[in-house]
């Protein structure tokens, strides 16, 4: 198999459960920070469900890494422009060694931080404990197009030969003198010879791959078989009926808060 | 979307399923490329979803940007996904681009940068805001506190900062692709139905 991205091939909670399931969580949890009001709901479905669902899943060491490295940068960001520079009318600041932060503006970072956490765990948990072809299989299954899948699974595929294949096109370049220091514009020169090799490539290879799909009736019209079986037991479907049950129950509740 | 060489029932030509997967794979790889080799301060992220949407249509340009940004929310980083709507609409742009002839010449290619950069700028404030807090943890955050700290909203500042960035970003973008499809043989080209040929 391929490199697959953020899959990680283990055994677990999660693993077992139909991709829908999980994806029907994850909209959930995300709706969620979104709908709750209070700022440290983010950190508290961190802590009290994406935390314990990744490590029953034998993946919490490589989800903590993955969603520090990926939000770190943002979170700083976050604390030192929103921290400094947060426009309010509240003066009240608190001083950290040599710099004033602004209270509102802590607080703003404390909020989407925590909230962000979610947004970005969410999905990140869900792509590490699904197995590429196993999501686009269980969506396709229930109404997402077939061409859509298709794209999915062949740009996963081909991702790490196209990123080969971009480095040995750089590196020909300059063998051949491409300037990649030098001033911005002469940099910017040197877009053109790095990408057209790619392009050209491309759209040579999409007619061999087109004649390809054609040859083997992708367009034809007609139920298609699967070779595998993704199991979808009833308590998985109640699951789901719960899951969007308590998203609509939250919906409700904030439409009849922010009414009343 | 114009005809194609290919059959087609509905939805996507097998042309468009056969190119659509090498365009996103060619900008999630060549965004990589472009930071580590050049250094340029610019994404040059959505040459592929440009090209496809110049190429084959509106539809075809914005599937492409859709689906690159679930991509690369699925390999690298999930903080890509909320953006995915603004890659599509600027997939979309670029098949109205295509379908209007502006190929033919540099500056209307020019000009469709421009005009793309401060639409992604616009859709992407919003959402930058509402779940980044305004920041992204890369360079450009330097602009968005500069901005609020001439006074600017949150969502102010976002929208300056993309409003300073993506015209640029997206014009080198169309200048690249345009410089391209004017070397390609016009057999090759031939193949793709969106473009005005001269």
């Amino acid at each position: 198999m391929h490199r697959t991205g953020l899959f990680i091939d283990r055994a677990g909670f999660l693993q077992r459960r139909n991709p829908l399931t999980k994806g029907t969580g994850v909209v959930l949890l995300v709706g969620a920070t979104f709908l709750l009001p209070a700022p440290l709901t983010g950190i508290a479905l961190l802590v009290g469900a994406l935390l314990p669902l990744a490590f029953a899943s034998a993946v919490g060491w490589r989800f903590l890494e993955i969603l520090l490295k990926t939000l770190l940068p943002v979170l700083i960001s976050l604390v030192l422009v929103q921290g400094l520079f947060f426009p309010s009318p509240d003066p009240t600041t608190v001083a950290v060694g040599p710099l004033l932060f602004r209270r509102a503006g802590l607080e703003f970072a404390l909020n989407t931080g925590s909230r962000l956490l979610i947004v970005a765990g969410a999905p990140l948990l869900l792509f590490q404990t699904t197995h590429p072809g196993m999501l686009v299989q269980a969506l396709t299954q229930s109404g997402m197009p077939r061409s859509v899948g298709y794209i999915l699974l062949v740009a996963l595929q081909l991702l790490p030969a196209i990123s080969e294949r971009a480095v040995g096109v750089a590196e020909a370049q300059r063998a051949r003198g491409l300037e990649t220091e030098g001033s911005v514009l002469q940099r910017i020169r040197g877009v053109v010879p790095l990408v057209s090799p790619l392009i050209v490539g491309a759209l040579i290879e999409a007619e061999e791959r087109a004649m390809a799909i054609e040859s083997r009736a992708f367009n034809a019209p007609g139920p298609k078989t699967w070779i595998r079986d993704i199991p979808d037991p009833p308590v998985e479907r109640i699951a789901r009926m719960v899951l969007l049950g308590m998203l609509a129950a939250l919906v409700v509740w904030r439409v009849v808060a922010a009414i009343g | 979307m114009a005809p194609s060489t290919t059959s087609q029932r509905g939805g996507l030509s097998s042309t468009a399923l056969a190119l659509i997967p090498i365009a996103i794979a060619i900008n999630v790889a060549l965004g990589q490329l472009v930071q580590s080799i050049l250094k340029l301060p610019i994404y040059l992220d959505s040459i592929g979803t440009v090209l496809v949407g110049v190429l084959l249509g509106p539809l075809a340009g914005a599937i492409t940007g859709l689906l690159a940004n679930i991509i690369w929310g699925l390999t690298l980083a999930p903080s890509a996904l909320p953006f995915a709507a603004v890659a599509a609409v600027i997939g979309l742009i670029a098949g109205y681009a295509g379908q209007y002839g502006a190929t033919q010449t540099w500056w209307k290619m020019a000009l469709f940068g421009v005009l793309t950069g401060i639409v992604a700028a616009a859709i992407s404030a919003p959402i930058a805001t509402y779940v980044f807090g305004g920041v992204t943890g890369a360079g450009t955050d330097v602009l968005v506190a500069m901005f609020q700290n001439l006074g600017a909203s949150v969502l102010g500042a976002s929208f300056a900062q993309g409003a300073v960035s993506d015209p640029l970003d997206k014009t080198i973008t169309y200048l690249v692709v345009w410089a391209i499809i004017s070397a390609l043989p016009r057999r090759l080209l031939a193949r793709f139905g969106n473009i005005q040929q001269r």
